[in-house]
């Protein structure tokens, strides 16, 4: 196939099998001197650079990789190896449709190769293309029939494109053709057995699955599985008496899973939303309560469906026994009853009367058992001694009310500050942080930054070698803005090798809490490239945690853990809907707009504009440390790899660079240059895969309104024709309708509904027909238009006056009818400041109304005596006392 | 509080809790590495009482048990190990730690016949120790230097899973005839006196062997997968 000067002459043949090799013992320095060697004599030897090029990317030099193999090519344009080499350099740098052309065309030239069939459906795999892995299999499994491994990735691909009897089929197929009957450890055996039963039960047939649950019974080793499984078909076949039992074995292995608790329900045919159950489902729980002390389940589902003086009984019940006890989690483990306030009454009533029993006289139904130990050995010199039940009691009881009254649904602070201090004044622990902790956050809730960082800050001196209480503190840290001593704390637990310091480390170890807050943190400082560094972080530990899938593509197949695999793909495919994802991604949406309607912020790459000489300063001195900080870090690598002295994993471990970058400069430049496409980025996920996120829909109008009319971007791209503008009214409508399905009395619609129709008034051409059409048809033509938009907007005002939500809504709006009157400012400035005086502001709602004062650019007056009012109410808060 | 099976989308909030609770620290391709070699082995407890914001509010996970089966055991014997343990301080000292282990050490020894499962703890870690010792019975089998990355010392523990044969026996008895976590022609009898570990010969007779890990060729990701948690060893 190869053209003559591509045949190597056997030494150099020879030499050309070692340095394949060496590529795949990773001896890359022994695999480039072999192709060296061979170059010398051979120059335009394509396999060879194509061979050195793949060494080369995996050294982490992929230009002059993609260089060389371009050049591989242009020697040996039909070569599979070389066509092999250049779509794996494309997967390296993630470029996977690309990868997969190459990968195409060295199949061609080599129908043969299992190597390039193998990372070709690994690819196809990975990206989704499932008519095409199932291809590739088909193929593969032609080949290696003989490979069960081959017949399980095939089921595998026809599964998830859906072809369930395609997919049993092929599973049964190989059954059928197995020679003797597998060992009962043969893992892989008995995965792939469970593994068919879950492809019939999803195809809906039930009873079969159920029959072939029975049939393989013993030789699934994952025991659990199979009893949840049968449970399951049971109930779902109406048989119950048969899901009771099984119900109850499962319930005797793990008492605490909710969901067995609810399965045994079903089938006993108990309801707990009708009253007449009650009493039996009260004795069901009771009987399991009665099994074991240890069992919390039981004891609390109760609460859930009990009402009255059923309930009464029952909490009382209930919390004697963990105050007793002395958990300390006892109120996480009830505020969901909150949301019942009949329920949130009687809690609070039971316990301030047991403020003021004997605690002699709490001898309730249970007395607490003393500890059973369940094995022997008893160490009884590393148990801390018991505490006086009296003051066990005392303890659980005014932390639990501190926690009460700290909560949002029946706040008091000041009463949470009085049962906190209380509890603290009885703590006779020197190390348990646990009520100094609570205190920190009840200061949080008043409104103080400063002293609940100050606060947490306590609490964790208490116990300096717990990471828990490090963590907490860091974030209240955080929240009080003082980023480097946040950085400083929890770099106490940090590996101390970490290239890149405290922060380095937490990016490695993806933690995504700290980057996010660090990020929030910074956007309130607007530090915007900081803080758009830190959320583009969070993004891309995403896009890592995506990319992690790949290996497991081949190795589950391994492994024959194929239900797991399933499993993970399923999650992959949704990855970003994560919360996590949602928060950074919302944050940095924000960033953007701002960017697009203010880009003067954009200046001084985003720093704190208008920097005070003071910060300035202190911006230096945190630099300077952070210099040394590096330094220290350097040299302590240092004496640790001299220490160690020995290689690192493979020849040529991957050196982590330093962050050449470390204020977001150079990203914030593309950032600012065209912020709303960037923004993309980060909206499109989330209208994706979390449609039914309220807070995104409201982003994407925002996004989408601004590309409509942004003769910005048009200007810059040039590819923006008017026509692309206008299309973008239609997904700013898409979100808009999105919003009112969600929540019909949502602030954001009213809001962004009048701005679209002010829009689409204020048009300079007219819109393409057929746009013009959806828009009347789903939208204008429902709409009320009689009244004026001004009209209407004053009217909503009136009607939802107390709440600084809507009033920020009427704001908003206002500004977009008029945007340059100067009386519209004025009235909103005061429409602003009177929601301040409503009982159902809270201190965010607040903050967020000063945001809308700096859009509306109210004057220094306006801001201040907005500042004013609210300081009188939030005497503590610190976001009103630094301006 | 909800104790379950940990799935691979539980990840996120798991690495959450890890990295909240304790200095040794793993990227998420390690989690999923445990998550998809054995699925059976790590649990998580769930706060069900938290109301959903959002539709696609993930699980919040208070507490998790990551464990796996030693891959190449130098003893020959089969057995697990918990590769990290840890529950949020707001929910510790509800059992959710006891109950973790527990259902972690059930599994191990249903699916894989591990015969003893054993881990590392800081010589100066009270409650983790307290846990260990005397609520669950492991038993320490000596000290191991310098073993994290500060310079503290580990105990390194192990539990005999024998008493779950005995249960398992006890459930057959009212059961179809299920044989899990015996082998053919296991020799019960003995079984019964609590293991000290002395008789590990005669236990690598009767185990059934299981293939895991290097046995089927795992390679690549293992070895990249171990250096995951990077040099700040594991718990
Ligand atoms: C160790 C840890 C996992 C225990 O979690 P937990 O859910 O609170 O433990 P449990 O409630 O299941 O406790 C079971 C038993 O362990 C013992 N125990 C737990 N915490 C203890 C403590 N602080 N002091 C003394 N004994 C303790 C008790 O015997 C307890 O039984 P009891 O409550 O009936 O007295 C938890 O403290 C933790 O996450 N610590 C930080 C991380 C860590 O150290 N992990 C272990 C690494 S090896």
């Amino acid at each position: 196939m190869a053209q003559n000067s591509q045949i190597l002459p056997s030494k150099e043949a020879s030499l050309f099998r070692h340095l394949v090799q060496n590529y795949e013992t990773k001896q890359y320095k022994k695999g480039l001197k072999a192709a060296e060697q061979i170059l010398r004599k051979h120059p335009n030897h394509g396999d060879t650079q194509a061979m050195k090029a793949l060494i080369l990317s995996n050294q982490g030099k992929a230009d002059e990789a993609f260089e060389l193999c371009k050049l591989a090519l242009k020697n040996a344009m039909k070569s599979h190896v070389c066509w092999h080499v250049y779509g794996l350099l494309y997967r390296q740098q993630k470029n996977y449709e690309e990868a997969i052309k190459a990968y195409r065309f060295a199949l061609r030239l080599d129908p043969d190769s299992q190597q390039i069939q193998r990372d070709l459906a690994l690819l196809q795999v990975q990206m989704r293309d499932y008519t095409g892995y199932v291809q590739s299999r088909r193929q593969m499994l032609q080949m290696k029939p003989g490979t069960r491994q081959n017949w399980t990735a095939l089921a595998i691909g026809l599964h998830l494109s859906g072809d369930l009897a395609g997919a049993e089929d092929v599973l049964h197929r190989y059954e059928e053709s197995m020679k003797h009957t597998p060992s009962r450890s043969d893992m892989e055996h008995a995965e792939a057995l469970l593994y068919k039963n879950t492809i019939i039960a999803e195809s809906g047939d039930v009873k079969r699955a159920l029959d072939h649950l029975d049939s393989i019974h013993k030789t699934a080793l994952d025991r659990t599985a199979v009893m949840e499984l049968r449970a399951e078909y049971l109930l779902r076949l109406d048989r119950k008496e048969e899901a009771e039992k099984t119900y109850n074995k499962l319930l005797k292995r793990n008492p605490e899973r909710r969901a067995y608790y609810a399965g045994l329900e079903r089938s006993l045919g108990l309801d707990r939303a009708s009253k007449e159950d009650h009493q039996k489902l009260g004795q069901v729980y009771h009987e399991f309560a009665e099994q074991s002390e240890r069992i919390d389940a039981a004891r609390r589902i109760p609460l859930d469906f009990k009402e009255d003086d059923a309930f009464r009984e029952h909490a009382d019940k209930y919390l004697r026994r963990i105050f007793k006890k002395g958990i300390p989690s006892a109120f996480a483990n009830v505020k969901q009853l909150y949301s019942d306030p009949a329920k949130k009454e009687i809690i609070r009533e039971l316990v301030e009367g047991y403020l003021n029993e004997e605690p002699q006289a709490n001898g309730g139904a249970e007395l607490a058992k003393p500890d059973v130990q369940t094995n022997g050995s008893t160490k009884a010199q590393i148990k801390p001694p018991k505490l006086d039940p009296v003051l066990t009691w005392q303890l659980s009881v005014n932390y639990f009310l501190a926690q009460h009254y700290d909560y949002h649904l029946s706040r008091d602070l000041a009463k949470a500050q009085k049962y906190i201090d209380k509890t603290i004044s009885i703590n006779p622990s020197k190390t348990d942080y646990t009520y100094h902790m609570a205190r920190a956050r009840i200061i949080k809730h008043r409104g103080s930054t400063v002293d609940a960082s100050a606060a947490m800050n306590e609490a964790r001196e208490m116990d300096l070698k717990d990471r828990y209480i490090n963590t907490k503190c860091a974030k209240y840290q955080l929240r009080n803005d003082q980023n480097s001593d946040a950085i400083e704390t929890v770099g106490l637990f940090t590996r101390k090798e970490a290239v890149g310091g405290p922060l380095g480390d937490l990016l490695d170890m993806q933690c995504v809490w700290y980057i996010t807050e660090d990020g929030e943190s910074y956007f309130r400082q607007s530090k915007l490239s900081l803080a758009l560094k830190r959320f583009k972080s969070v993004y891309d530990i995403f896009e890592t945690w995506q990319e992690d899938q790949f290996d497991f593509h081949t190795f589950s197949l391994r492994k024959g853990m194929v239900r797991a695999y399933i499993d993970m793909v399923r999650w992959e495919d949704k990855l970003q809907e994560h919360p996590f994802f949602t928060r950074a991604a919302l944050s940095a949406i924000r960033i953007y707009l701002l960017l697009h309607d203010r880009p003067e912020l954009s200046k001084d790459g985003g720093q704190a504009n208008g920097e005070s000489a003071e910060s300035a300063a202190e911006r230096k001195k945190a630099a300077k440390k952070a210099k040394r900080e590096a330094e220290k870090v350097e040299a302590e690598k240092k004496l640790a790899a001299a220490k160690k002295a020995q290689p690192a994993k493979g020849e040529e471990a991957e050196t982590k660079k330093e962050d050449q970058d470390p204020q977001g400069l150079e990203a914030f430049k593309t950032a600012a240059a065209q912020p709303l496409e960037e923004a993309m980025k980060y909206l499109q996920p989330l209208l994706e895969l979390s449609p039914k996120n309220i807070d995104g829909q409201i982003a994407g109008f925002e996004v989408y309104i601004r590309r409509s009319k942004s003769s910005r971007s048009s200007a810059r791209t040039d590819k923006c024709t008017d026509g692309i503008v206008a299309g973008n009214y239609l997904p700013a409508l898409k979100c808009l309708l999105a919003i009112q399905a969600l929540q019909p009395e949502h602030p954001k619609w009213h809001e962004q509904s009048g701005r679209l129709r002010v829009a689409l008034d204020g048009l300079s051409e007219p819109l393409p027909d057929q746009v013009k059409q959806v828009i009347d048809e789903t939208y204008l033509s429902k709409l009320d238009t009689k009244k004026s938009m001004d009209e209407s907007n004053e009217e909503y005002l009136t009607v939802h006056r107390d709440s600084a939500a809507h009033v920020q809504s009427v704001v908003r709006l206002r500004r977009a009818l008029h945007p340059d009157s100067s009386d519209a400012t004025v009235k909103s400035a005061q429409d602003l400041r009177d929601t301040i005086g409503s009982e159902a502001t809270s201190l965010q709602d607040a903050e967020e109304g000063l945001r809308v004062l700096d859009e509306l650019r109210a004057g220094a007056d306006a801001k201040e005596s907005y500042v004013k009012a609210a300081k009188e109410r939030w005497t503590e808060a610190t976001v009103f006392q630094q301006r | 509080m909800d104790i379950r099976v940990l799935h691979p989308s539980d990840i996120p909030h798991v690495q959450q809790t890890n990295i909240t609770n304790l200095p040794e620290n793993y990227f998420c391709k390690y989690y999923l590495y445990h998550a998809l070699s054995w699925p059976q082995l790590s649990y998580v407890a769930v706060d069900v009482s938290r109301p959903k914001k959002t539709p696609y509010d993930a699980p919040k996970i208070v507490g998790y048990v990551l464990a796996k089966m030693e891959e190449d055991p130098a003893d020959g014997v089969q057995h697990g190990h918990i590769t990290s343990l840890s529950v949020m301080r707001t929910h510790r000292r509800l059992g959710l730690a006891e109950k973790l282990m527990r259902q972690s050490q059930r599994a191990m020894f249903e699916t894989y016949g591990a015969v003893y499962v054993s881990l590392h703890v800081r010589v100066s870690n009270v409650a983790a120790r307290s846990l260990y010792e005397d609520t669950l019975g492991f038993k320490n089998n000596g000290t191991e230097e310098k073993y994290y990355a500060d310079g503290e010392d580990a105990f390194s523990m192990r539990k005999e899973l024998d008493y779950l044969r005995e249960e398992a026996l006890d459930d057959e008895s009212d059961e179809e005839g299920g044989t899990i976590g015996q082998d053919e022609g296991a020799e019960v009898g003995s079984a019964g006196k609590a293991g000290d570990g002395a008789d590990g010969e005669k236990k690598k007779e009767r185990k059934r062997k299981v293939k895991v890990g290097r046995g089927l060729g795992v390679g690549e990701l293992v070895e990249r997968n171990e250096s995951a948690p990077q040099t700040n060893g594991t718990s």
